[in-house]
């Protein structure tokens, strides 16, 4: 795994994103569910292209309504019902309830924000940073003008162990 | 869980990430292009199609096994071998545009009924389907991919840049099956009430009837396929018994009925003489080339995510 020491572009961590336009670029936001939703609305406000490379989905709710626990996951599951009709989309914005036992967050623009022109919500995991932008795991290489690094992401954490000896096949 | 069974998947985890490549890691200018002829052309073209649809469908089944992983390590391994058997499907396709085997738009050909029929039947019950039953085809179809179709056009084509992506894909391959039949044994090992329950489930109606109507004709129209291009049988015997050899090399897999069931029907499917053929799986392919692909409605948007170009800006 190459660090993100490797990309050349503008490499904006936790909250650097806050209070800048990103008017023309392409940008790509590194972040599980719960952070992507407050980093992507605001940054598809001005940027031509965002790549929402999301780790881990997330439950939301729209409003900071008080429900009971044993409501709180069907609510959010009918808010990303109602919000999110293609069901591809939606498939990749459901957490696994087994593994992810996180209370829904209250945020009410995210989907919306990854439905508008110009934002793709991608799941394939990253790889490797390049100069140019990321790597993932489709065979692809996305290059962007701004990589956004959320505090929560897999790749924020300092830095990887030293790559393993090759192991033989 | 309680288990004797014990394997290193979070070591297998990290080999995955440390062998990744990318299409953008293969020059897809370099010279051998030429050694693609007109009549090999004309030969390869369905049979690269194919191959490509298999990969991408084949992807998706990933996706519904990562929904059913027993740990969250598995359930990583499946996300990343879910991305991998698109990257397999994307360097296929780029092969097929530098072959000049792709239209003026460069898209992906379009699959035949009984991919589509796959591809409904996955977008409907994929995600519910019992992790048993995906388990244990999965492995069944990658044995197959791996030991006849991938050995079959490496003996056809001589092209280097052809060779050189299929040491990765091979590469990639050979760690699906290492996983998969682990996956097995990790099944295998659990309790039997399980096994049981899991398999009571793979007998509901709309399931027998899924594999009947979509897999029997899907598996039987490339076998006869790839036999006419001049696949020897014997290739498709050796996949078959690979399946059988490594699944029996583990201790708990053969608690899987599952894993029984679909090896008496690959047996069955090899073996052109057995009834089979006569009774059930070639009125199936008749029957389905007769489904217009419009009832089947829009496929999910998974289907549209193929691409030939290494570098997306
Ligand atoms: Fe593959
Ligand atoms: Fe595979």
């Amino acid at each position: 795994m190459t660090g993100t020491e490797e990309y050349a572009g503008l490499l904006l961590r936790a909250d650097e994103w806050r209070g800048r336009a990103f008017t023309g670029m392409s940008v790509a936001v590194l972040a599980p569910g719960r952070e992507a939703a407050v980093i992507v609305p605001e940054v598809a406000r001005t940027a031509r292209e965002v790549k929402v490379f999301q780790e881990e989905p997330d439950w939301l709710v729209p409003w900071p309504v008080p429900l009971p626990g044993p409501l709180r996951r069907p609510a959010a599951r009918l808010h990303l019902r109602l919000a999110v009709k293609d069901p591809w989309i939606r498939r990749r914005l459901t957490p696994d309830g087994r593994f992810n036992t996180r209370r829904p967050r209250v945020d009410g623009r995210y989907y919306a924000a990854l439905q508008q022109d110009g934002c793709t919500l991608i799941s394939w995991p990253i790889y490797a940073f390049v100069p140019e932008g990321v790597r993932s795991a489709e065979g692809i290489e996305h290059h962007v003008d701004c990589v956004i690094l959320g505090a929560a992401s897999v790749h924020a954490a300092p830095s990887i162990p030293a790559q393993r000896e090759e192991s033989c096949a | 869980m309680s288990t004797t069974f014990d394997y290193d998947f979070d070591a297998m985890l990290q080999t995955i990430k440390d062998k990744q490549w990318s299409l953008a890691d293969i020059d897809w200018d370099a010279p051998g292009a030429e050694t693609m002829t007109d009549e090999l052309r004309a030969k390869m073209q369905p049979f690269m199609a194919d191959l490509v649809w298999i990969e991408h469908v084949g992807a998706r089944g990933f996706a519904s096994l990562a929904k059913k992983a027993p740990t969250p390590t598995i359930k990583r391994i499946y996300e990343y071998f879910h991305a991998e058997e698109q990257k397999h499907a994307n360097a296929e396709l780029a092969l097929m545009k530098r072959w000049g085997m792709l239209g003026e738009d460069g898209k992906a050909p379009e699959p035949n009924i009984n991919v589509k029929l796959a591809i409904k039947v996955l977008d409907d019950y994929g995600d519910t389907l019992p992790l048993t039953g995906l388990a244990t085809l999965i492995p069944l179809l990658e044995c197959a991919l791996d030991g006849a179709l991938v050995k079959f056009l490496l003996d056809e084509v001589s092209d280097p840049v052809c060779h050189e992506v299929f040491r990765h894909i091979n590469s990639d391959e050979a760690r699906h099956i290492t996983v998969d039949f682990k996956v097995l044994e990790l099944i295998g090992a659990g309790p039997l009430h399980k096994l049981l329950i899991e398999s009571i489930a793979l007998l509901q109606p709309q399931v027998v009837l899924g594999l009947i109507v979509v897999f029997t004709p899907l598996i039987n129209k490339m076998r006869d396929n790839i036999v006419a291009m001049g696949l020897p049988e014997q290739k498709l015997y050796n996949a078959v018994k690979r399946f059988t050899t490594i699944g029996s090399r583990g201790d708990y897999t053969s608690r899987i009925p599952a894993y029984h069931v679909l090896r008496a029907q690959a047996a069955m499917v090899i073996d052109r003489t057995s009834p089979y053929h006569r009774l059930l799986a070639d009125p199936m392919v008749r029957l389905t080339s007769f489904i217009p692909a419009k009832v089947l409605g829009k496929p999910q948007a998974w289907v549209e995510e193929l691409t030939h170009e290494p570098i997306a800006s």
